[in-house]
């Protein structure tokens, strides 16, 4: 992998609105070379228009796209060194397999012996070498996206777009293609930046993350980071599921909620501040009601396979949501407990900038 | 966005079709509203207009040519309909509608031709009339044969796009009307024929403004007997020379279009916003 | 569904079958009946076809005929296509709707308006009618039909295609020669096959705009046709018949045959 320092791809203050509605708002992101970002969100948060304004489909209303040091504003999508894997595919239905991963090399006027060359290469990367010859109705839709992205990457990008490539293939095939995928990036050393909606997906391939939400970013970080320390509510129930609790910031590493005090690992807020707290479901063990840091009374679970999903009440009448490897009595209370650094407490409207800088100085232990 | 602009940058390809409507859409409609204001010496009148509207000859012609419009179009209606329907049930709908279409490929006035030898005086349609003991009628020249062959001209153009729509339909808004208790009339005329009534009124508007404006059946099946706003109109320009009065008429002629049109387009953008997804 | 009621749908669809055929084959029979009449056959001839070859004002007018309706559907294609191309390209729906609203208006306006209206306006810009009026009326008759069968085409072609074009690094001119042309190919094709019936069938239109000089055969037949009978008119149906033929088979075959061909091009050149 290059080492390389400065961003491949930067975003600055990038704004796009059509008419009076904003879909970008201020975004700023650094893409590093040879690393595997996923942009995360909801539907119609913005994250695909960010794609279309790096591959250069759609205009940025202000604000300066950069690629390798350069502003690329101006350039039309057709002189970006970036490719695209597109969500429907886009394949090009009248040319073959083979003449749709030659499509690019021959607008550039790649000799004849070098496009037969890189074509055989790249069909064989996504494994589909003996294909060249099908027309694109004949084969399934899992091939069709292989072959997107041998014609993206016969290209050989800098960068690597892709759009929800995975979202119209079948559970068992999307995860086979999240590791093939993820071991394409490692292989070829190239950026890419993924974009979805599925959690897991993004969890699964990333190196980093950004979390996005009506049109701005909300949080970037590695997985591990962004799944053990969400900065707001959005991010804590769009990223795995969380039971989100109202408290109050006693003092540093003190939060109380349902009217008890507990020790955690989060400081540097005002005291007394009111503060959400996040608990994931399999970090609370289950022990008898009177050993439990919190008493809560179970009103239903369900059978989810490898785990119990339950749902329980506390005195405050906040839910909590607990995965357990046993089952539980429903309408029986239970006792909860949980370490002090599974607590993640979230200060209310807090920058991300603000937030990194005060993790940086009470998370070192 | 980028890409729509980029495009739309270089529009001179777009010339020859702009200058096409321009040309052929736009100025032969104004020209001919323009001269139906002058009377056959060229002077500028409303003459034409008062005449026709104050002419019962001019008035019970245009009656007289909705009329047949109307039965026409009806009598092709009763047959496609149902030829439509039954073309969707057989197993290879789509060869039997390309046999039901390519007549339309035959010229126009070759089957107009080949009536008037079938419903001449000893002509085939006779011989089969003194073959059942009815005895030989007069049948050529006759408001009948008119009908009856322009309804064999149009049935294609009925057909098409009734199939279409029938074809179109979700079976199983047919099962579900039989699911829940209808019986085969209650379901064809609550669900099906609402559902295909878009490809009805395609098919009327097809069928009838054609009908008010064909002028060489008339005279070559209908012997004059029946004059159609078309067989006006071409009398006027290529026989009396009164460009004005036939142009007056074609805008008459017009109005009814777009009356028409009014009438059988806005019920198919209600219906087909109400089918879309 | 019970095997007599699917029966009587059959006989049906039959009868209308026939009825839609029998004048056709009709004229045709009689094309090769001795005597002078429709009524009875008197046994077989060729002579009405030797008439007919023989006939030099006939065959002119049937070569006339096939240069307007080959000229005519030649650029109302062109221009239908770029037309629809540039349909495709307006942003604004109010300019969209009412460029296609102009397009329509010849599509269902009464053949006896259309050729009114080209004849004042022939006459106003003092074109002689002829063979260039109508040729010029063909072309503007034909032009909407193109553009309603190439539109559809390009509409269906997703945009993320032309985005994935331009990503592979193609300019305005290689989107257009080759993605969306190879794309909307059948489109084009059947608009202009389209345009050639529509030029074959004409009559009223060019009745008002031909002139005295130049006649089509639809033309010609309606003042034979108005005389009365005459077989020759039956032979020439039934080369007529023969050409609708021609035309519809082999447009299936040039479909079948450029589908078929661009497939086995491209197996031979990769092996």
């Amino acid at each position: 992998m290059a080492v390389n320092t400065q961003p491949i791809v930067r975003l600055n203050h990038v704004c796009k609105s059509y008419g009076d509605h904003q879909i970008l708002k201020d975004i700023n992101l650094e893409l590093e070379a040879g690393k595997f970002y996923t942009l995360l969100g909801p539907s119609g948060c913005g994250k695909t228009t960010i794609l279309r304004t790096i591959a250069g489909f759609t205009a940025v209303t202000s604000g300066e796209v950069e690629f390798d040091g350069k502003v690329i504003n101006g350039l039309p999508a057709n002189q970006r060194q970036v490719n695209t894997v597109f969500q429907d595919y886009a394949l090009f239905p009248h040319m073959n397999v083979a003449e749709n991963v030659a499509f690019g090399l021959k607008l550039h006027k790649v000799s004849k012996d070098e496009i037969d060359q890189r074509v055989q290469d790249a069909l064989a990367m996504v494994q589909l070498a003996d294909f060249g010859d099908r027309e694109i109705s004949e084969i399934s839709g899992g091939q069709q996206q292989r072959v997107a992205i041998a014609r993206a990457l016969v290209m050989r990008p800098k960068v690597l777009l892709l759009d929800e490539p995975l979202s119209a293939l079948d559970a068992k095939l999307r995860k086979d293609m999240q590791y093939e995928l993820r071991d394409l990036q490692q292989r070829l050393g190239i950026t890419f930046l993924f974009v979805t909606h599925d959690q897991e997906e993004a969890l699964a391939m990333s190196d980093e993350i950004f979390v996005m939400n009506d049109g701005a970013i909300l949080q970037g970080g590695s997985p591990v980071d962004i799944y053990d320390e969400p900065i707001n509510h959005f991010v804590a129930n769009f990223i795995g599921e969380s039971n989100i609790i109202p408290g109050k910031m006693l003092k540093d590493f003190e939060v109380e909620f349902v009217g008890k005090a507990f020790e955690c690992a989060d400081g540097g807020m005002r005291p007394n501040e009111a503060v959400e707290v996040v608990l994931r479901p399999e970090d609370l063990d289950i022990v008898a009601a009177n050993q439990g840091k919190l008493v809560v009374t179970v009103d239903s679970q369900l059978f989810r396979g490898n785990y119990f999903e339950i749902v329980a009440y506390d005195s405050d009448h906040n839910e909590w949501l607990v995965h357990s490897t046993n089952p539980a009595d429903e309408g029986e209370p239970i006792g909860l407990t949980f370490d002090p650094q599974d607590i993640h407490v979230m200060r209310l409207n807090e920058s991300e900038a603000a937030f990194d800088a005060r993790l940086e100085q009470y998370e070192d232990d | 966005m980028q890409r729509k602009q980029r495009l739309s940058r270089n529009t001179a390809y777009f010339i020859p079709y702009m200058l096409w409507i321009l040309l052929f859409v736009i100025a032969p409609v104004l020209l001919l509203i323009y001269q139906s204001f002058f009377n056959i010496d060229g002077q500028f009148t409303f003459a034409n207009y008062q005449t026709y509207f104050s002419s019962n000859t001019y008035l019970m012609m245009t009656l007289n040519s909705v009329w047949y419009a109307f039965l026409i179009t009806l009598a092709t209606l009763l047959i496609s309909y149902p030829t439509a329907y039954v073309l969707n049930e057989t197993k290879y709908p789509q060869l039997w509608l390309l046999l039901i279409i390519m007549p339309t490929w035959i010229n126009l006035l070759l089957k107009a031709y080949a009536f008037i030898g079938i419903f001449s005086q000893s002509g085939i349609a006779n011989q089969f009339l003194s073959f059942i003991g009815i005895g030989p009628q007069q049948l050529l020249f006759t408001n009948f044969s008119f009908i009856f062959v322009a309804a064999y001209i149009q049935i294609p153009f009925m057909v098409l796009p009734i199939y279409n729509s029938i074809s179109e339909l979700n079976p199983s808004y047919v099962n579900a009307s039989r699911d829940l208790g209808a019986t085969n009339w209650q379901t064809f005329s609550r669900v099906i024929f609402p559902l295909t009534l878009p490809g009805v009124k395609a098919g009327i508007q097809a069928v009838f403004i054609p009908s008010l404006s064909l002028f060489m059946l008339t005279r070559l099946i209908g012997g004059n007997k029946v004059i159609t706003l078309g067989t006006a109109i071409e009398e006027h320009f290529l026989t009396t020379m009164n460009w004005g009065m036939g142009s007056t008429i074609g805008v008459v002629l017009i109005i009814a279009m777009v009356i028409i049109m009014m009438l059988t387009s806005g019920g198919k953008r209600r219906t087909r916003k109400g089918m879309t997804k | 569904m019970s095997l007599r009621n699917f029966k009587w749908r059959n006989l049906y669809l039959w009868l209308v079958f026939i009825v839609l055929y029998a004048p056709i084959i009709f004229l045709i029979v009689y094309s090769f009946s001795k005597g002078d009449t429709m009524n009875n056959f008197h046994g077989f001839t060729w002579s009405h076809y030797q008439d007919l070859f023989a006939d030099s004002r006939l065959i002119a007018i049937f070569l006339d005929t096939l240069l307007v309706a080959l000229l005519s559907s030649i650029l109302a294609t062109v221009i239908g296509t770029l037309g629809a191309l540039g349909i495709n390209n307006t942003t604004k729906a109010i300019t969209k709707n009412t460029l296609l609203s102009l397009n329509n208006i010849l599509m269902v306006s009464p053949d006896v308006i259309i050729g009114a209206s080209f004849l004042i306006f022939f006459t106003a810009l003092k074109i002689p009618l002829g063979f260039g009026s109508v040729l010029l009326s063909h072309i503007a008759f034909s032009i909407p039909i193109v553009v309603l069968m190439v539109l559809p085409k390009i509409q269906e072609m997703s945009s993320s295609l032309l985005d994935a074009a331009a990503d592979l690094g193609a300019n305005n001119w290689q989107l257009l020669s080759q993605v969306i042309v190879p794309y909307i190919m059948p489109g084009i094709f059947s608009g202009f096959f389209m345009a050639l019936t529509y030029s074959l069938d004409d009559f009223a239109v060019t009745f008002f705009v031909t002139g005295n000089g130049f006649t089509t055969l639809s033309v010609e037949i309606y003042s034979r046709a108005r005389q009365g009978i005459n077989l020759e008119i039956n032979a020439l149906s039934g080369l007529m018949f023969l050409m609708a033929l021609i035309l519809v088979v082999g447009y299936y075959f040039i479909n079948q045959y450029s589908r078929k061909h661009r497939r086995t091009a491209t197996r031979g050149r990769r092996k």
